[in-house]
This record gives C-alpha cells, structure tokens and sequence, in this order.
C-alpha cells in the first residue's frame, strides 16, 4: 500500500488548473502536475485495499463500478509512493496500453468507487496515472519493442480509434503483421478528431502513433473501407480482421425547420476545429466557427461540454446548453451509494469557462428543441425550445418524455450543434462486410467474445457494445487481439 | 536428500518438501530474484545481508510449523509427512505421497502436467517473442479481478450490505446467487447438489419459523479488542434481540456490558484466560473452550501492540501498548481428562450455562469430538478454515486448516457410530454466506451455525484485510478513536442478515419436503455429487455417507451429560450449611474435610457468591471455609472476593485457577514433621489465568506457577520450571528457588524472588523483563506487605525469619519486571505527579509510547 496512515495523514490534492478566463484564450492543456513530494504524499493515500473496488470493473446496478481495464492500481500507486516510478511503469503497462490517453480523458470509475471515497476522498488515481506514464516517455522508457519474430500472419483492423489501436498494437508484440486502415486524414478516430485538443493534446496521440510505426505497425489514412477501399480485397489479402469503426451513426433531432443552415452534428464541429487547428493554426479560419454566434448544444453530456468549451475559444456570443433529463443531485442520492457510479452532476471544464465568462451555467434541464427557426436565407436564426417532464409508463414501467403544453421560448441562435449521441454502427461498413448487427444496431457477436458471423472477422470497441468509453474500448481492442492471435496460432499469451 | 529447484519460495513449500523428506533446499531462483530486486533498485540492501534474512525468514517459519504439531526438532520435521491433501488423486498420494489423508480425491499428473506447461508458455514463448515484464498479481490474498476467486467480491460486498441495509429481500438473494451460481466451484459445497423433492416438496407456511431458525444462529468469536466497543456491542445487541448469541471471542468484557442488552451470550475461554473472571463467567449463556482456531490451527493469537489501547488492556488485565500474546495451547490442558476437568471447572462455575468446545476441521476430529463429548461438553463446534482471523500468517491463511465440510461430516459420523451423537449440538462455521450453505451444513450433521465475516460486512466492513494494522478504515477492525466514529453498522443489519438466511433455508426446506431443522440434520441422502465435480475427479462420498439410522441423529436434552453437581462438597455441605446466610451476605465460616476426588472446590458456591452479590462485592473473608486433607485438581477455581479457602493438607494441580478475587491459602499440618520451606505442596500450572485475588503457600508449588496471572497476588516459598510464564500483572512473592525459564512470555506485573544462592539469573528467560534489586522504597513496602500477610495467614517459618532480619534479607531478593511494563509505568508515574488522574494519565502514557514506537 501506500503509507498504513497515508489516507489519515493526507487530503487530497489536485493538480492546479489555469484560471477558466486565461485558459480559453488558448486551446492547449491547462493543468500543471503536483511536484514529486506532492505526488508521493497523494500516492500515499492509497490503502491497498483486499478487496480493490478501484479495479473491479463490473456492472453493479446496471453502471460499470471501478476500472473496466482492471488496472492494477494498487500496485503502482504503491511503487509510486516508494519513488520505484520504473516498476510503477511496469505494473501499469501491464493493463493499460495508452495510459496517456486515458489518464487524461477517462471519467475515472477507480476513483468513484475508490474505497477512500467512502469516507474521505479518493485517491488521486488518474493523476497518479498519468505522472507515471508521463515519467516513462520524458525518460525513454517507453521506447519501440520491435517484435523478435514475425508471425507471417497479415491483420488488417479497420478504424484507429482507441479499440483499433489497442488491438493492433497488441497485435503486432505477438509478431504479426498489422495494417490499421483509417478513413480520415489523420489516425486516432474520436481520440484525434472528437476530444478537443484543450482536453486532450494532439501531439500526445502523434507521439504514441510514430511509436507503433516504429514498431511495425502501418498505418493507411484517406481508405474508407466500404466506400473508396475494396472491403473483399482487404479480407482477402488478410488472415484475420478487425472491425473497430466505432458507433458513428449520430442520434438526429428531427424537429422542424432541420434543414435550417447552421445545424451541425457536434463531431463534425470539433473535427473543423482540430483539423484547422492542426492544419494551420486556425489562421485560415476554415472550421465552423462560433464566433459572434448565439449557440446552442443539444445534449448535457461530456461532447456537449466539449462544444462548450471550443465554443468560447472561438469566441461566442452565447451558449445554451440543453439536456432532456432532470438535474441530477449535487451529492450520491442515498439509493445509489458508494461504490456503484454515482448519479450526480458534474460540472466540466467547458461549464466553468462559460460560468467564469457569462456568470450561470450554461445548461437547461427538461428542456429540447422543438423547432428550428430560419431567416429567409435559410440560416438558422433561432431554436423554439420546450420544457419535458417525465410520466411513467403504467405498463412498461419506465420513464417517458412528454412535453408541457405551454412551455415553449424561443432562444436566438445562429450555430445548433447536436450532441444526442449514436445509434449504432454506420450500415455501409456493416454491409461491405456482410456482419449481422444486433437490435442495437451494434455488430453481433458470440456472447463473451468478438468473432462476427463472417469468418476471419472480429469486432471491437463502439461498434461491438455500443457508444461507451475510451477505456472500454482500450479493454475491448486487447481482448479482441487476445481471441484472434488465439485463433490464428493456437495458443496464445495474451490472457 | 538436496534438492535444488526455481520453485520453492514460500515458508509452506519449505516445509512440505521437508516434511516429505528433503534435508536441504537450494531455492536458486529465490536467492536470484532477490539480487534482480536489489540490482533494479527496488531492494536497498547488501545481497547477502538480504539473502541471510530471506533464509531466515524461512528457517523461522519453517520452525514455527514445525513447532504448531508439536514437533522441536528439525531432525523430527523432516520426513514426517504431516500434512493433509485437498484435491489430489488417490493414485498420485499413493505413488509419491503414500500414506497422506486425502480424502476427496482430485488432480492427477495429467493436470499438473498441464499447469507446468502453461506456465513454462507463459514465460518462454514458443515463437521467441516477448513476454510480459512482470509475473501477474495471482490475486490470492488481495483480489485481483480477473484472477484467483473469492467469495467476497466487489458485487457480494456491495449487494450484502445493501441488501441487509435497505432490508430488501430480493437484493438479497440477487447477493446469494452470484455465489449459488451453477459455474460457481469454489467450495466443496458448491460440488454438491441438494436433491429437491420431486413431487414439489411442502408448502412453505408449514417450515420451521424464521423466529425459530434464528435461534440456533450464533456470530463468531472475534475478541474486544481485535474489533472495536461500537462493532462488538452490535452484534451483541443484535444476536439478544433474535434469540441467537453473539461471542465475546477471547479479549474479555467489561464489567458494565454483562448486565445488559449487550452481554454476549458465548463467553469464551481461550488459552490466554483474558478477563476470565467469575463475573464473565457467571454472566455466560454458553461457555466456550477455544481448543483451536479455524484459521491458523495450532497457533495462539496475537494481539499487536499498537491495538492494545488502555481500555482494551483494562478489560484483558493487562497493561496498555504492550502486545499480548495468547500461548498456543492451554496450559491446563494437557490430555482429553484435562479437558474434561476444565469442562468441569467451567460448569461449576456457571452450572446454568452450557459448555462448548470448538475444535478445528482436520483428520481426525470425530476422535477428538468423541473424547470431547465423553467429557461433558454439551456442544461441539467444528470450525473451517476460511475466514477467521483478519491478523494470521500467510502460510496459515492458505496452508492450514481444512473446509468444514470434511470436518463436520468427520464429527457427525463419528459421534453416531459411538453413540454419543444426542448428548451434544455439533455447531459449524466458517464462510457461511447463504441459506443453502446453511442447509448443506446442517444436512452434513450440524444444528447451530457461526457467521462472522457476513456481519461484520453488513456492519460496513469492506475486506480491506488491513485489521492487524490499527488501521481499519470502517471502525470495525480499529481501536483508533477517529476511525471509530466512522462506524456506520447498526443491529438491524445484522438481524436482517439473519432473518434473509433463515427465510432463504426455508425456502429450500420446502423444495427439499423438510419442516424442521432437525428433521434436516444429517440428511445426506439429500445430497448428491454434481456431475462435474466427478469428472474432475472430487469424491465425496466419505462426507456423504449415510449413517446408522437406528442410532439418533440430533441432539436430545434428554441425553445430556450429567455432571452430578448435587453430590459436590460445595452443594451438599457449603450450600447446605451458608445460603441462607449467602443471600443476605452475612459472614458465615464452615469447617470440613476434602479429598482429592473432590474437583473444582469452592467453585460452585463461589458462582452464587458472583451471582448473588458480584465478584468484588463483599469485603474479604466474609465466608471462611477450613479444609483439612488433600484438595482435588482446580482446588478454589475462579472464586471470588468474599471467599477464604483455607487447606491444611496439600493440593494437585491448577490450585486457584482462575482466582477472582477471593483468598487461599494452603499450609501443610500442624503436626508433620517436615520443612514446608523444602517441600512441595501444591501441584502444577497454579493460578492458571488468575485475574485478581490472594494466595498464600506454604510450601513449594509445582511447574507454571501463576502462568497468565493478571492481577493476582501470590506468595509461595519455591517453584518448579516455567514461573511466571506470559504473565501480564500482579504480583508473586518467591521465597526460594525458581525452576529454569522463569518469566517467559511475561509481560506485566512484577516478581519478588529470594536469591539466595545469587544465580537467578541463570535460570531466567530474560527476552521480555530485566532483573533489578529491590531499591525502590515502594517496593520494599510492598514486598514486606506481601510476607507479612503470607506469615500471618501460614504461619510460615520461612517467612518469620525473613521479617524478623527483614533489613538484611532485602538486598538478596530480586525484582523482575518487564521492560514495556516498566516504560509504561514510569510514564504514568511522571503524568501523575503533573497533577494527571490516573486513567487520563494512562491513556497519555499510551499515545506517547506509540508516537515514540
């Protein structure tokens, strides 16, 4: 463990975050990381528990409790402590193959259902996390491991979002031969082109991608497999593959006046601005912009705040944010206690900025967009929004939105961004491929595993379990690669 | 033999291959890993200073083992074979573990084969490509998802404690399915399936009441002390409001809780005697002997310094920031006859309560639960070896002990086939976490059942397995003040835990076409082996074989064992002569003559005395009783202040066990002719556990003088070998020779010896205490005091003489004292002379000495 009486003798301690009102003049990272004798104090608080909720990683009323990666955290919060930062590195390799992605974009389940928490707070485990991965790549631990031996097995993985990643780096350590196939013009899938760059650097993904490149890992950017690459040639001329394109479908609000100029889906407006951002420093100005606008999200979640924040850097006029669902309680609601995921609400980077800029939060809750209002140009000048309130179902039993006659306002708007979330699975790449989707519009495979009904295909990620996290999707990649380098060889040691 | 491989690396491979008959080990790969942790930086150690400790580690393991069978010599360990297998095929015992109790059958080569080979895979990969960097956590001790099982999951916490804190029945049985479930494999009950009655079984209202069920439910002994006040009362309160019994486990009680909702019902008499007084005792419903524990057989139990707060070492009578050790065996129980003695003992000194006996499950048992039975005792429990201490030894945690099931399966055979099966309840516990475990218990032979992890996690308890660090972050496994006040369980938790199990047995009491517990013990018949339990080779038919049903299968009150209590001395002559006086606490004396088939004397009246009155309520002397002849073993056990036992005469052993405040004093005849100074007049293992109270001994007493004395004062005129052994207070007063080993174990109290010949020190066990004169003018007084006393009460000469030249003979006595006794003392000392109370100044002295420390 760390320290016996670390978790008496410390508080928990955060690293500093830049001032809302500086930090949006920017679009770089804005936490600066404790020193060494603070992050050993903060390590020290862990107690090694015998039973590690932090890493349990299981469904415990209906919500993933803990570290879907069952991270061993215990184990390298106590290296961490002893200053044995190598062994830390280790231990965390282990689970976790981009530690660097997720320490600084996972909601963190550990520390919600960190046993810590309970009474106190938790331990700082994302941080932690990062401070370790972070010391391997400034010292050169984390280097390129070319394999040994090659298998002569060809992989092909379509999409290099975290799942496809992960699976090919695994992938290629077992010697095989990998080929990521990547339809936009930069690798990365909603790590490049969906977290915005304040969140989560770009250069920090450029990095770990060279890495795999130096390993052996090829990389085809531009091939949208089912469009304007032949999905039977890649079969083909593979010996396994791996579907890890995501659950890109976006969710759409078919209200009226949707054809109004100016609605976007929240993705294609946070790639505009990373891909600007990397292209040309935003100086050529072609991304959608809010500058000057009214804007308005639909969706109370992370890519909503997201907008939020690269909203403000463009420089809005205002933003609204709109969620369907009732506020959640600002503390755990007794029925849903420590350590299953707590329902309460969260105010994120984004919220803050908008707090620190225009003086409220910017979201509304029970609220939706009724109609889209448009000026005789057919640009979006307004959204009709309306209050829900939520009527159980006699016979199903469950919660169902209804409006409130009455309650309509209009909002002036000239920028709607639509972040409700996905469906499922894109239908082209399914059907280029002939794999069955599920009710869910995920691909189907065999319970507790990741063939598909195609032979030599396999699924991971999003496209398998739906819209989830990059940590799941992470956990998804290394299984699907532990499967498949089992099929091929015979045996396999990647459990 | 030597044998040299990578693999040995823990105190348990040690010693199972020295057991089976190597001489020397070379654990090559052990010694080699510890230069790879020093070279990568995660050892700050020279490699053989490392290497020697690492050896050392083992060496002393390995004699621990070797020293839980009894065993003192390596010479003796070695090729002994003393194990038992769980889980390995008959034909491979036969072939190279030949004559080894495995009695479930199990692996053959093929599957160790097969794990080799896994394991070589993983760390040589047949292409040549890397492998991980790092050996994966196995997740045996700490869970680690993914990897070894435990029945205590994140999920099973979770689900138990809300179940039992919301009261919601379904959540509950959502908790018992994630351990009922058909690939659920981790325990020999989980290999069985119960046989549901094909016509439907009966309707549910017509089984055996949850109000009745609860009755038989018992949580386990955890000590004040390893648990904190808030966690022990809880249970209390919540097993008295049920009808069930909570255990107050071996750390005592105070004195305020026995009159109360939150007396414990079970009282334990573990080999440390702490806080045995005649009060706990009297107090009791059940009394238990703790032969062994289900955890770590074998061993005593260990109490860390940093958790001996004032108030846990104000209920054990022993002194704060010292550790206490509980000695392995009892020392008043040497052979099955001795336990039958201290059955005896503890009936009379609570003949209202019934005495128990927990054994631990091992081959074996039935014998022992057979004597055990014989012996009087009116209820066996057989315990497993999960759970149990969250302070044991990691070898004993996985290495010692076995599942209930063989255990009690042995015990229930056993006693039908002696017929002795009705004079007892056979009790189990160990991991009983649902009703079908309950049902499979009682099925195997068992009536009454032990929870004690599952309330302790409807309490709050999370498995942090942090308990013997002081440490516990809930307030249940603490005695630290802050983290008490997070303690969050209340009794109802633990009465709905309670009440879900029973309901859950009913409910498959009634697919199983049963009505009532007892027509449910020992129903093997309604067991049977899965199927894949026999395809991997598990054989459990000697758990379920059938028994003689001609002979009974339960416990009958009627059958139970007379102990014939009217036709003691203390009923027909002491009660007889003094109750009326007794009740109205007049002082009263009685003359008589005893013999040595007179046991336990004094002992029943002195319970009316507690009863009536208190252990410490009449002033001294109130009622004398003068012996003439020889006194029987436990001669003045447990009796209380009020009660004066003079014997003029001699005595056998555990003369004064237990002494709880009353007075004996021994002396030999006015008329012999010997030098009492010379001779031996009292037996062994005198004043065994005494808590407070005064003897006085003309003459030499045996081996194990005032072994465990907390509190008594005793002046005799020699002793045999081990004096003084794990005392932790009062006072001795020897006037003459020690045997060897003297003070071993002690830890508080001082002993005043006569040195005469100057060489003590030669037969001292010096680990724990420092010999000094007596210069300290406290001392002197205190010393006189005691000789003084002795004389008047004897008549002793030797102790005439030495008052009469009392100036010249000081300087030749020899004060021992312990040295954490000592440091503690002068601490409160200093505070007391700031102007502190005696209790502040204690707990003071406490938190000092533990910054310091």
């Amino acid at each position: 463990m760390g320290k016996a009486t670390g978790f008496m003798e410390y508080k928990r301690t955060e690293s500093a975050a830049e001032e809302p009102l500086e930090r949006i003049k920017h679009f770089g990272e804005f936490h600066s990381p404790l020193n060494e004798e603070q992050r050993r104090d903060q390590a020290a608080r862990c107690m090694d528990c015998g039973v590690p909720f932090c890493q349990n990683g299981k469904m415990l009323c209906g919500m993933i409790s803990g570290c879907p990666l069952n991270n061993l955290i215990p184990e390298w919060n106590d290296l961490l402590y002893h200053g044995q930062k190598e062994q830390a590195l280790k231990r965390l390799l282990m689970t976790n193959s981009f530690p660097e992605f997720t320490s600084r974009v996972c909601p963190a389940l550990c520390e919600k259902a960190c046993t810590c928490g309970l009474n106190d707070s938790p331990v700082t485990v994302k941080e932690n996390e990062r401070a370790i991965v972070e010391f391997g790549f400034e010292n050169g631990l984390i280097s390129p491991e070319i394999p040994a031996v090659r298998s002569g097995k060809r992989i092909a993985v379509i999409g290099s979002g975290p799942a496809g990643l992960a699976a090919a780096d695994t992938l290629n350590k077992r010697g095989h031969s990998v080929t990521v196939y990547e339809r936009d013009d930069r690798p990365g899938g909603l790590l490049m082109y969906g977290i915005p760059n304040m969140k989560l650097e770009k250069s920090v993904i450029l990095r770990r991608i060279e890495l795999m490149k130096a390993e052996g890992v090829k990389f085809v950017t531009g091939a949208n497999v089912g469009l304007n690459v032949s999905a039977k040639q890649i079969l083909d001329s593979s010996d396994a593959l791996i579907l890890a394109c995501g659950s890109a479908d976006p969710r759409d609000i078919k209200a009226e006046g949707r054809d109004a100029k100016g609605i976007h889906f929240a993705v294609d407006f946070l790639k505009s601005t990373t891909k600007s951002l990397l292209d040309n420093g935003l100086e050529k100005g072609d991304f959608i912009s809010a500058k000057d606008k009214d804007v308005v999200i639909i969706g109370g979640g992370d890519t909503g705040n997201d907008c939020v924040g690269t909203a403000i850097r463009h420089g809005c006029k205002s933003v609204t944010q709109l969620e369907m669902m009732p506020k959640l309680p600002d503390q755990r609601a007794e029925s849903n206690p420590w350590p299953q995921w707590p329902r309460v609400c969260k105010t994120d980077y984004g919220q803050e900025e908008a707090i620190a800029l225009f003086g409220h939060d910017p979201r509304l809750y029970c609220t939706t967009v009724k109609e889209f209002l448009k000026d005789d140009q057919g640009d979006l000048c307004g959204v009709k929004t309306v209050k829900l309130e939520f009527i159980t179902d006699p016979e199903t039993g469950r919660k169902l939105p209804r409006e409130i006659q009455g309650s309509e306002e209009t909002l002036p708007c000239q920028l709607c961004l639509i972040a409700a979330g996905f469906l499922g699975a894109q239908r082209y790449i399914a059907e280029a491929f002939g794999v069955e989707l599920d009710s869910r519009n995920n691909v189907m495979t065999e319970k507790g595993g990741f063939s598909t009904n195609v032979e030599k295909v396999f699924t991971a990620g999003d496209m398998h379990i739906g819209q989830s996290l990059v940590v799941r999707a992470i956990r998804e990649g290394r299984d699907a690669a532990a499967q498949v380098d089992g099929w091929l060889m015979g045996y396999t040691n990647l459990k | 033999m030597i044998l040299e491989s990578a693999e040995p690396r823990e105190v348990h491979h040690f010693a199972a291959l020295l057991g089976y008959g190597a001489c020397a080990v070379n654990p090559y790969l052990a010694q080699e890993t510890i230069r790879d942790l020093i070279d990568t930086g995660m050892l700050d150690k020279d490699f053989y200073a490392a290497e020697d400790d690492y050896n050392s580690a083992i060496l002393h393991g390995i004699v621990k083992i070797a020293s839980k069978m009894g065993i003192s010599t390596i010479q003796s360990y070695q090729g002994s074979k003393l194990f038992e297998a769980v889980g390995i095929s008959e034909e491979l015992i036969d072939r190279y573990f030949s004559g080894t109790v495995s009695r479930i059958g199990g692996i053959g080569l093929a599957d160790i084969s097969r794990r080799t080979e896994a394991l070589h895979t993983a760390a040589f990969d047949p292409l040549g490509l890397k492998t991980r960097d790092g050996i994966s956590s196995s997740g045996s001790h700490k869970l680690r998802s993914g990897k070894s099982e435990h029945l205590y999951t994140p999920e099973t916490i979770h689900l138990l404690q809300e179940a039992t804190r919301t009261g919601s029945y379904e959540l509950f049985k959502k908790y018992t399915q994630c351990l009922t479930r058909e690939d659920s494999e981790m325990t020999l009950r989980s290999l069985m399936e119960l046989c549901f009655d094909e016509n439907g079984g009966v309707p549910i209202d017509e089984v055996e009441s949850v109000e009745s069920i609860c009755r038989r439910f018992k949580t386990g002994a955890m000590s004040y002390g390893s648990i904190s006040q808030e966690a022990h009362e809880c249970m209390a309160m919540a097993m008295n409001s049920i009808g069930g019994r909570s255990n107050s486990g071996e750390g005592g009680e105070s004195p305020e809780r026995l009159k109360s909702d939150k007396c414990s019902a079970i009282k334990q008499v573990a080999s440390g005697r702490f806080g045995v007084t005649s009060e706990y005792l009297v107090s009791a419903n059940e009394i238990q002997i703790k032969m062994a524990q289900g955890a770590k057989p074998g061993e005593g139990g260990h109490l860390p310094s940093e958790k001996v707060y004032p108030w846990i070492a104000k209920t054990r009578h022993s002194t704060a920031g010292v550790g206490l050790i509980s000695p392995p065996p009892h020392h008043d129980i040497y052979s099955i006859e001795d336990l039958a003695q201290l059955i005896f003992d503890l009936k009379n000194a609570n003949h209202k309560a019934r005495i128990s006996v927990k054994l631990v499950s091992e081959a074996g048992v039935g014998t022992v639960a057979a004597g055990v039975a014989k012996a009087g005792a009116q209820v066996i429990l057989i315990s497993g070896y999960d759970g149990g201490t969250g302070a044991a030894p990691k070898s004993s945690i996985y290495n010692a002990g076995l599942p209930w099931e063989l255990g009690l399966a042995e015990a229930h055979q056993t006693l039908i086939q002696n017929g002795l099966r009705s004079r007892v309840v056979i009790e189990t516990d160990g991991k009983l976490m649902t009703g079908r475990d309950v049902a499979v218990a009682a099925m195997l032979g068992a009536e009454e059942f032990g929870f004690a992890t599952a309330p302790l996690v409807t309490m709050g308890c999370v498995m942090m397995r942090v308990c013997n660090l002081d440490t516990c972050p809930m307030g249940i496994a603490t005695q630290n003040p802050e983290l008490r006040k997070r303690f969050k369980g209340k009794p109802e938790y633990i009465v709905n835990f309670m009440h879900f199990i029973a309901q859950e047995l009913r409910e498959y009491m009634a697919k199983l076409g049963v009505r009532t517990v007892d027509e449910l013990v020992g129903r093997t018949d309604l067991l049977r082996p899965k199927k894949s339990a026999s395809a991997e080779g598990i054989d459990l038919s000697q758990i379920l074989a059938g028994t003689d049903q001609t002979q009974k299968q339960h416990f009958n009150p009627e059958d139970v064992f007379d102990f014939e209590l009217d036709k003691t001395p203390d009923r027909s002559v002491l009660l007889k002569k003094m109750s009326s006086a007794l009740k109205k606490g007049e002082a009263r004396s009685v003359s008589l003559n005893v013999s040595n088939t007179d046991r336990s004397f004094g002992t029943l009246f002195g319970a009316e005395i507690t009863r009536l009155h208190g252990e410490n309520a009449l002033p001294e002397d109130t009622y004398t009783v003068n012996c003439q002849g020889s006194g029987g073993q436990s001669f003045g056990a447990f009796i209380p202040k009020g009660l004066t036992i003079k014997l003029s005469g001699d005595c056998n052993d555990y003369f004064g066990k237990g002494l709880s405040g009353g007075k004996l004093v021994l002396f030999p005849p006015k008329s012999s002719g010997f030098k009492a100074e010379e001779n031996i007049i009292a037996g062994n293992v005198a004043l065994y556990g005494a808590t407070s109270g005064k003897a006085f001994i003309n003459g030499i007493a045996g081996e194990r003088f005032c072994v465990r004395n907390s509190g008594a004062s005793a002046v005799c005129e020699g002793v045999g070998d081990h004096g003084c052994e794990y005392m932790t207070g009062g006072r001795v007063v020897i006037l003459g020779r020690t045997g060897k080993n003297f003070a071993a174990g002690m830890s508080g109290g001082i002993a005043y010896v006569l040195d005469e010949e100057r060489d003590l020190y030669m037969r001292l066990n010096k680990a724990l205490v420092s010999l000094e004169t007596v210069c300290e003018k406290a001392d002197v007084l205190e010393l006189k005091a005691l000789i003084t006393e002795h004389a008047e009460a004897t008549s002793s000469e030797k102790a005439k003489r030495i008052l009469d030249s009392f100036e010249e003979y000081v300087p030749k006595f020899k004060k021992i004292i312990p040295h954490d006794y000592a440091k503690i003392r002068s601490t409160v000392l200093a505070l007391e002379e700031k102007g502190m109370d005696s209790n502040q100044a204690e707990i003071e002295a406490f938190f000092i000495n533990k910054k310091e420390a």
